[in-house]
């Protein structure tokens, strides 16, 4: 019976099987509970705002709950106050008179979808009482001067 | 060849960084609604695309690699940590040029919507990986942990991407990748939207470079150390 050499090299340990496979089951387990919660809208709280439709939807409900109001300010509706602004956001089905008491943004006008914070002085109030205004811009980019950007189909945008 | 390209990596991304500033704050017209503030669409997007997407993606490929089938390859354990350093860095990039575009637009820093959130969690894992790699010594665990944990922390990146569609968002939707296809940006302005992608993707190529050499270095710095530390120690026990 020879002698093994003390030199030469050992084959690795076996490779640890188990922690693999728990690995792999925290792993399915951590997907499993995003697309859980994904699909049962539970996170449907991570909304930002709500629209003016909503919150005319959930009028009953809301009280005089703070909220973020979402809608566009309705053209010709804008009436500058000491403190911020009185207009009127309007949603694809109604529309909500805004008393608001802050600085508005620099982008702030007619036709600008703002996000209001703020809420109804009470259960069934009618105007809403804004504290702030968060000017929601859109994706759109559309050069300033008319002339400088031309369509495919010739009109000038 | 290869040498030649990666020289010219760094004139490259100096010359076409320098040519979006140019194209993004001479040439094009400001925004119709915006106005100059419009201008911050050919930074802030590009660098979102390389934190979120490229570098992000190449630490969670690489991982991936690392781990599956077992290669355990000591070069995709350096390009993952190299990747996630990178977008560390650019993920704090994006959501500062976010908020100093925020400010002046949405009247506020920072709001508390899912995109906003979501990329600042992701800017937390991109950390929490990095502060994880420093809590292992031996370079085979380490490597296999920070994998496991680049593949878990990758489900945000999804997230993040349809965060505008799945939730209302203060942030705006997609500009360029709409649902529909419609591009919402016009004539130079897209032009100069897309090379300032182009610019960002070889800045990070750039930087992932250097911080996968600078790995490497490190690498054999320490190797060179244990060398002499061993030579040393086998000169003591001589007579």
């Amino acid at each position: 019976m020879s002698v093994a050499d003390p030199l030469a090299p050992v084959a690795p340990p076996p490779a640890p099987d188990r922690s693999r496979r728990r690995t792999l089951v925290v792993l399915v387990v951590l997907a499993g509970l995003i697309v859980l919660l994904l699909s049962q809208g539970l996170l449907s709280n991570l909304n930002y705002f709500e629209t003016v439709d909503q919150v005319l939807a959930s009028r009953a409900s809301l009280g005089s709950h703070e909220v973020r109001l979402e809608g566009l300010v309705a053209p010709h509706s804008i009436e500058r106050t000491a403190l911020g602004a009185n207009f009127v956001v309007t949603g694809s089905r109604g529309s909500i008179p805004v008393h608001e008491s802050g600085a508005p943004p620099e982008l702030f006008g007619p036709n600008i979808p703002v996000v209001v914070v703020g809420h109804f002085a009470s259960a069934t109030a009618r105007v809403f009482t804004g504290t702030q205004i968060l000017v929601k811009h859109t994706a759109q980019y559309i050069a300033a001067h008319p002339s400088r950007v031309r369509a495919p189909n010739g009109s000038v945008r | 060849m290869h040498r030649t390209l990666a020289r010219l990596l760094g004139p490259a991304t100096l010359a076409l960084l320098a040519l979006t500033v140019w194209l993004g704050l001479v040439v094009t017209p400001p925004d119709r609604v915006q106005g100059n503030l419009a201008r911050l669409v050919y930074v802030h997007p590009a660098v979102a695309w390389v934190a979120l997407y490229l570098s992000f993606g190449t630490a969670t490929i690489a991982s991936a690699l690392y781990l599956w089938r077992r290669t355990r390859s000591v070069t995709l354990d350096r390009v993952a940590v190299s990747a996630m350093e990178v977008s560390l860095v650019f993920i704090v990039l994006t959501l500062v040029t976010g908020s100093i575009w925020g400010r002046p637009t949405w009247g506020v820093w920072w709001a508390w919507d899912a995109r906003l959130t979501s990329t600042a969690i992701l800017g937390v894992l991109a950390a929490g990986y990095l502060a994880l790699r420093r809590a292992n010594d031996d370079p085979q665990r380490r490597a296999t942990r920070s994998a496991v944990f680049a593949l878990v922390a990758a489900i945000n990146v999804p997230i993040i991407h349809f965060s505008v569609l799945w939730w209302k968002t203060l942030h705006q939707g997609a500009t360029v990748f709409t649902a529909n296809h419609t591009l919402k940006i016009h004539g130079l302005m897209a032009w100069t939207l897309l090379l300032s992608f182009v610019a960002f993707s070889l800045a990070y190529l750039w930087l992932l470079r250097a911080r996968y050499r600078l790995e490497v270095a490190r690498a054999r710095r320490e190797s060179d150390d244990l060398t002499a530390a061993l030579a040393a120690r086998v000169l003591e026990g001589r007579p």
